[in-house]
């Protein structure tokens, strides 16, 4: 019987049990959560069912309110079912997958599993969550078959947004169990998937922690300040601002302190063990219960002052006092590496401090000694730190990108013991860790001291193996047409946070007339690193501020109409165009996605149409397309009484610039139409609309028919006349908003027609492109447009 | 003119909006109960009355297609017998009871209703499918105004501070509260509720249950709390649910005969009409309609402020019936609070606590208005109301001994 999970289990309704609940509730599986039932009950509360639910309540109320959101609607809360474990007990014998998710004890957990293998189906899987304990004593005693179908799989908090999953098989998992979970994990969860040994913390924490208890350790050796450190080793060296210990402040001391103590006890052969030993005054911390975020001190603390103002202050670890810092004064460091072009640059500059090299220096030699004692391969490390870390390279990438060679010999000059097998590489001729031949991406195996290819799931297409594989058809500076075989080729934004331009509008043009000769249909999607990272921020508002400055109204209406034919010409090509967004794809990132046949959307989707915060409204047909997306979504057999119902939800979308927290959100506000789908892994998505591609194209693909669209007119325009007078009288509105909201009113209306008229696009495009050139020429929107371009915020003026 | 009598005058409980008892009834069936209840409460034949005037400020989608008309043949009144609906919004109910009247008048009817439906459950306020006219509202918006931000002009142009909104709601719902307890709301008739209720098996079974006093009355309201409330309709504005009328479900009907009638049909008049008036105010302060309607009332009466025993003030905000009050010069405590004995105006308190079901509430008010000056033997008393769009109404009672 082919294994399917229709029922799962988590146990433990704690921030992870709850976060795993709410992924797999995400991913569309009925999932039971499960807590005991409180120890200390009074008797009268023992027979009330609501009392023993009490911590898987409380722990699902937590899954409910987390921010940022664990959900991806709090719809899908319908799919996660709630108990305790001794009256619900016997409800694990309906689940395909159990996850363990309770507390770090071993006996605690045996318990349980014993309990579990008597009632539970006989081909369930059983995982365990554990972040640190031993599987193999966990399993201890259950049967084979148990064993069989045992293993860890260990998230990643918060669940919903770190991409990692580590699968740690036990000795006797059966290998069609974990190919399922890999697959299971990959595909339904969106997960990536690093294959872990059993080994005491794993790979992602095992390193982790290292690096963070050696920090502690090399404090003594630099006058560098904590908040100095945090920003050098930050976005300079791809770490995330949190780096080392605002990190451990928003982990918790108390979890680094339990992993390191962990890792002291359990590690007696570690050639660092040392270094788990932490020094005192951090154990003073630990006494002194200042455990970061959740205790309110830590590394960091913020203070009021008497006037409400909150001031930053950091730890001075030689006596324990918190000092106040600015925290926009950066090291000088820090500033010339913000200006220095590729990462490497930027490391370089960094690693020319002492404290930050040996620290790096030492995360990568430890990460090369680990090999193959948690983890065969490289990659399973690089991956574990990229996507449960943050981290934008991991510890061999940065290796790789700072030059092997020359590293190996920065690390001999100071002493440091380059591990041999890395030695071997460098001195058998190999200088990288990782190289890209003939399309196909190669790691180097320190064990068999050979390049073997890195395999993917084959719904996996990366961009930047096919650029470095001579695949890229087309080339500007802000985009490239990328040839993903079969005839389908891929526009791929290349600017900063791939917002469009000029040049990304020509490009499209251009890219189409070349597929239109070459090609049988348009993938557009991009591979941009980052959590959540960016399909598009929007349009380059720069460039229209310079044009209406210059009073170039005539050359903005001219580019908006050319803006508007690209557009339009990828709705009405001949050819199939699947937009695949993911993360932020705002303003035009929306609106070129609106335009697309099809849009495929990572479930991470923040979309929206948010021009209103510059002062305007969309000018690349968002107006037109939304309104589409929702009045193409009623049956033509419907005689729609009231177009308001339709008209007011998308008015409010653009004037209030919502932007939907997931993609099942941006379904749940007509962003995402029936026809749209959701892919749950960002790695599958160029894949996958490859594939959409080919499925339309095999569908017997026709380009949809330019109908005449219908309007709601001058009614519209009443309505939201009227109701701005209540918006401006409650402080809602600006006199100046009220200016962007009714023109967005107009054209979103369709102008001033009868009610229920229909319109051609092109005369629907002309109230857009007139109103959105206007608004430009208004000296407050592009103050407004200025203020958000340069400070990420809204002016309200 | 001959004179137009109300021989009696019932109303259903107000209940809340989507939370009370009718939230699931069809507001024909409220209308059509206490049409038939008027009538075996009078012990009429119902084949007697001319016709029946409804007035509704929402006469739309359920409250369509002639509620008036509808609802009088489902309470069993013969063909015979006509319906009509009509609109002024606030004062819809009052305006049925003053054109019945009138038809009496006039020597064109014998006997006639005045009533009044409003389920704001059903049909929102606003109606489904509000159209302004776009250009009048590009550069006149004030006539489709929220009543919210009416009431916050009001407070703001005439200082009516937070602080007297919140005692004025507090001693309303006081008021109603003992009123409740004392048992005085004996215009209330039991009125069937339907509820639709799901069942265990997801099925989903229509349920009825009769339904006896106002839902919307907080006796355990305090000043303190009613403070905490956040504005409802401004970022910084004084206007909170609290200190405004609640949104409510509910019908009244009115009894009107001519005296030959009366002698006819041996009934015993409560009141007459003698006066009803509107006028028109600035829409966006619509509420300061009474200050303006009333005094007109009176003149028409050929009565002073002082003669009025028992004011019925609609509280649609306590903003607009303290300026009001105010204007009127009759704002003294003593008048209105809930620990005085010698209070005259809205004396077992109003819309704050009871409800204010819009096209009903003239009608409403009007059955409570009186039964109190019955029960407390007052000769005149003032209906009132402010009416959205910018109108007052007023409409002057004498009661028969």
């Amino acid at each position: 019987m082919a294994r399917r999970i229709e029922k799962a289990a988590v146990i433990g309704s704690g921030i992870m049990g709850g976060g795993i609940a709410a992924l797999l509730a995400g991913a569309g599986v009925e999932t039971l959560l499960l807590d005991i039932v409180p120890f200390d009950l009074t008797d009268e509360e023992k027979n009330d069912p609501a009392a023993r639910n009490k911590i898987v309540n409380a722990g699902m109320d937590g899954l409910l309110k987390s921010k940022p959101a664990l959900l991806y609607t709090k719809k899908d809360a319908a799919r996660i079912s709630t108990g305790n474990l001794t009256d619900d007990f016997d409800k694990l014998a309906e689940c395909d997958l159990i996850v363990e998710v309770v507390v770090e004890n071993l006996k605690i957990k045996q318990d349980l599993f014993a309990r579990l293998e008597k009632i539970m189906k006989k081909d369930a899987i059983i995982t365990s969550n554990t972040s640190g304990l031993p599987l193999a004593q966990m399993s201890e005693g259950r049967s084979d078959e148990f064993k069989a179908n045992f293993l860890g799989t260990h998230f990643f908090n918060p669940v919903r947004y770190m991409k990692l999953l580590e699968l740690i098989p036990g000795a006797e998992t059966k290998q069609e169990v974990l190919d399922f979970i890999a697959d299971f994990g990959e595909r339904r969860l969106g997960k990536g998937i690093v294959w872990a040994k059993d080994t005491p913390n794993f790979i992602g924490n095992r390193i982790g922690v290292y690096l963070i208890a050696k920090a502690f350790k090399l404090l003594e050796k630099t006058d560098l300040s904590l908040n100095e450190i945090d920003a050098m080793l930050g976005a300079p060296m791809g770490l995330p601002k949190t780096a080392v210990f605002a990190l451990a402040d928003l982990v918790g001391l108390d979890t680094i302190g339990h992993l390191g103590h962990n890792s002291y006890e359990f590690l007696p052969e570690d050639e660092e063990r040392e270094v788990y030993k932490l020094p005192k005054f951090v154990e003073d911390m630990l006494e002194k219960k200042m455990f970061g975020n959740k205790t309110k001190v830590g590394f960091y603390k913020t203070d009021k002052s008497p006037e409400g103002k909150r001031i930053k202050k950091v730890l001075n670890p030689k006596d324990l006092s918190h000092n106040e810092f600015d925290r926009k004064a950066v090291p000088a460091s820090v500033a010339e590496a913000k200006k220095a072009s590729t990462p490497a640059e930027k490391m370089q500059i960094i690693l020319k401090d002492s404290f930050a090299w040996e620290l790096i220096a030492s995360s990568m030699i430890y990460s090369a000694n680990r090999i193959p004692e948690i983890s065969d391969t490289i990659i399973e490390i690089d991956n574990a730190m990229k996507w449960g870390y943050a981290w934008e390279f991991g510890p061999f990438e940065i290796w790789d990108n700072l030059g092997v060679a020359e590293t190996n010999a920065r690390m001999e000059a100071d002493g440091m013991k380059v591990p041999e097998a890395v030695k071997k590489m460098v001195a058998a001729g190999n200088s990288k860790f990782y190289k890209t031949e003939n399309g196909k991406q190669y790691f180097y195996d320190l064990v068999n001291q050979e390049y073997k290819e890195i395999k993917f799931s084959s719904n996996m297409i990366f961009l930047k193996t096919l650029k470095a594989d001579n695949k890229v058809a087309k080339k500007c500076d802000s985009a490239s047409l990328i040839d993903l075989g079969d005839g389908v080729f891929n526009i791929e934004f290349t600017t900063k946070m791939n917002a469009l331009n000029g040049e990304i509008l020509d490009f499209m043009d251009e890219a189409k007339s070349y597929i239109d000769a070459n090609g049988v249909g348009i993938v557009i999607g991009n591979q941009a690193p980052g959590m959540p990272g960016a399909f598009s921020a929007g349009g380059d508002l720069k460039f229209m501020g310079a044009l209406a400055k210059a009073g170039k109204f005539t050359e903005m209406n001219d580019f908006i109409k050319n803006t508007h034919e690209t557009m339009q010409s990828m709705t009405y090509s001949a050819l199939p165009v699947v937009a695949a967004p993911y993360g932020m794809t705002l303003g035009g990132g929306a609106e070129v996605c609106l335009a697309a046949d099809k849009i495929l959307a990572h479930t991470d989707t923040f979309m929206g149409l948010v021009e209103v915060g510059a002062g305007l409204l969309p000018g690349g047909c968002g107006n037109l397309n939304l309104w589409k997306k929702h009045i193409n979504a009623v049956p033509q057999s419907v005689a729609i009484s009231n177009l308001a119902d339709i008209y007011i939800p998308v008015f409010q979308a653009i004037a209030m610039a919502n932007v939907s927290m997931s993609a099942k959100l941006a379904q749940k506000s007509g962003f995402l139409g029936i026809n749209d789908r959701i892919i749950m892994n960002k790695d599958y998505l160029i894949g996958e609309a490859k594939k959409e591609v080919l499925r339309m194209l095999e569908d017997g693909y026709a380009a949809p028919l330019k109908d005449d669209v219908l309007v709601i007119g001058e009614a519209g325009i009443g309505m939201i006349h009227a109701e701005l007078l209540n918006m401006a009288g409650a402080g809602y509105v600006t006199e100046y908003d009220q200016v962007v909201l009714k023109k967005i009113a107009f054209v979103l209306a369709g102008g001033d027609v009868k009610t229920k008229t229909k319109i051609s696009e092109d005369a629907f495009l002309k109230n857009e492109r007139e109103a959105f050139v206007e608004l430009w020429k208004n000296e407050k929107t592009q103050a407004r447009a200025e203020h958000i371009a340069s400070t990420g915020k809204p002016l309200r003026n | 003119m001959r004179d137009a009598y109300i021989v009696e005058a019932l109303r259903t409980p107000g209940t809340r909006r989507n939370k009370g008892a009718f939230a699931q009834t069809r507001p024909e069936a409220l209308l059509s109960h206490i049409l038939d209840a008027l009538a075996k409460k009078a012990g009429i034949d119902k084949g007697i009355v001319d016709d029946v005037m409804t007035g509704c400020a929402f006469p739309e989608a359920e409250q369509g297609l002639n509620i008036g008309r509808v609802a009088t043949l489902m309470a069993g009144y013969p063909d015979v017998v006509g319906g009509a609906t009509i609109n002024r919004f606030c004062s819809a109910g009052l305006e049925a009871i003053a054109q019945s009247s009138m038809r009496i008048m006039a020597g064109w009817s014998e006997v006639t209703i005045g009533s009044g439906v409003e389920s704001m459950s059903t049909v929102p306020m606003g109606g489904n499918v509000p159209r302004p006219h776009p250009e009048w509202a590009a550069s006149n918006p004030e006539v489709y105004i929220n009543m919210g931000n009416t009431a916050e002009n009001v407070a703001n142009r005439y200082n009516v501070t937070r602080a007297d909104q919140d005692e004025f709601a507090f001693h309303s719902n006081m008021k109603a509260a003992e009123a409740q307890e004392k048992k005085l709301f004996t215009e209330i008739v039991p009125t069937p509720a339907t509820k639709f209720v799901k069942q265990a098996d997801g099925s989903i079974v229509r349920e009825s249950f009769m339904m006896d006093y106002d839902d919307g009355v907080r006796p355990s309201t305090t000043i303190e709390g009613l403070g905490k409330l956040r504005p409802a309709f401004s970022l910084t504005g004084s206007v909170t649910a609290g200190n405004s009328s609640q949104t409510t479900d509910g019908a009244a009907a009115n009894l009107i005969m001519s005296g030959d009638a009366c002698k006819q049909y041996g009934l015993k008049p409560i009141a007459k009409l003698k006066a009803y008036t509107t006028i028109g105010v600035r829409a966006d302060e619509m509420g300061v309609g009474p200050a303006y309607a009333i005094p007109k009332v009176l003149k028409l009466a050929g009565l002073d402020v002082k003669d009025i025993g028992l004011f019925e003030i609609n509280e649609a905000f306590a903003s607009q019936a303290i300026y009001s009050a105010r204007e009127l010069g009759i704002d003294d405590p003593k008048n209105w609070r809930s620990d005085s004995d010698s209070r005259i105006i809205n004396v077992n308190g109003g819309a704050i606590a009871l409800g204010h079901p819009l096209g009903c509430t003239g009608s409403k008010l009007a059955a409570t208005l009186l039964r109190n000056m019955k029960e407390k033997g007052v000769k005149y008393g003032v209906e009132s109301m402010c009416i959205g769009g910018g109108m007052g109404a007023a409409a002057v009672f004498e009661l028969i001994d």
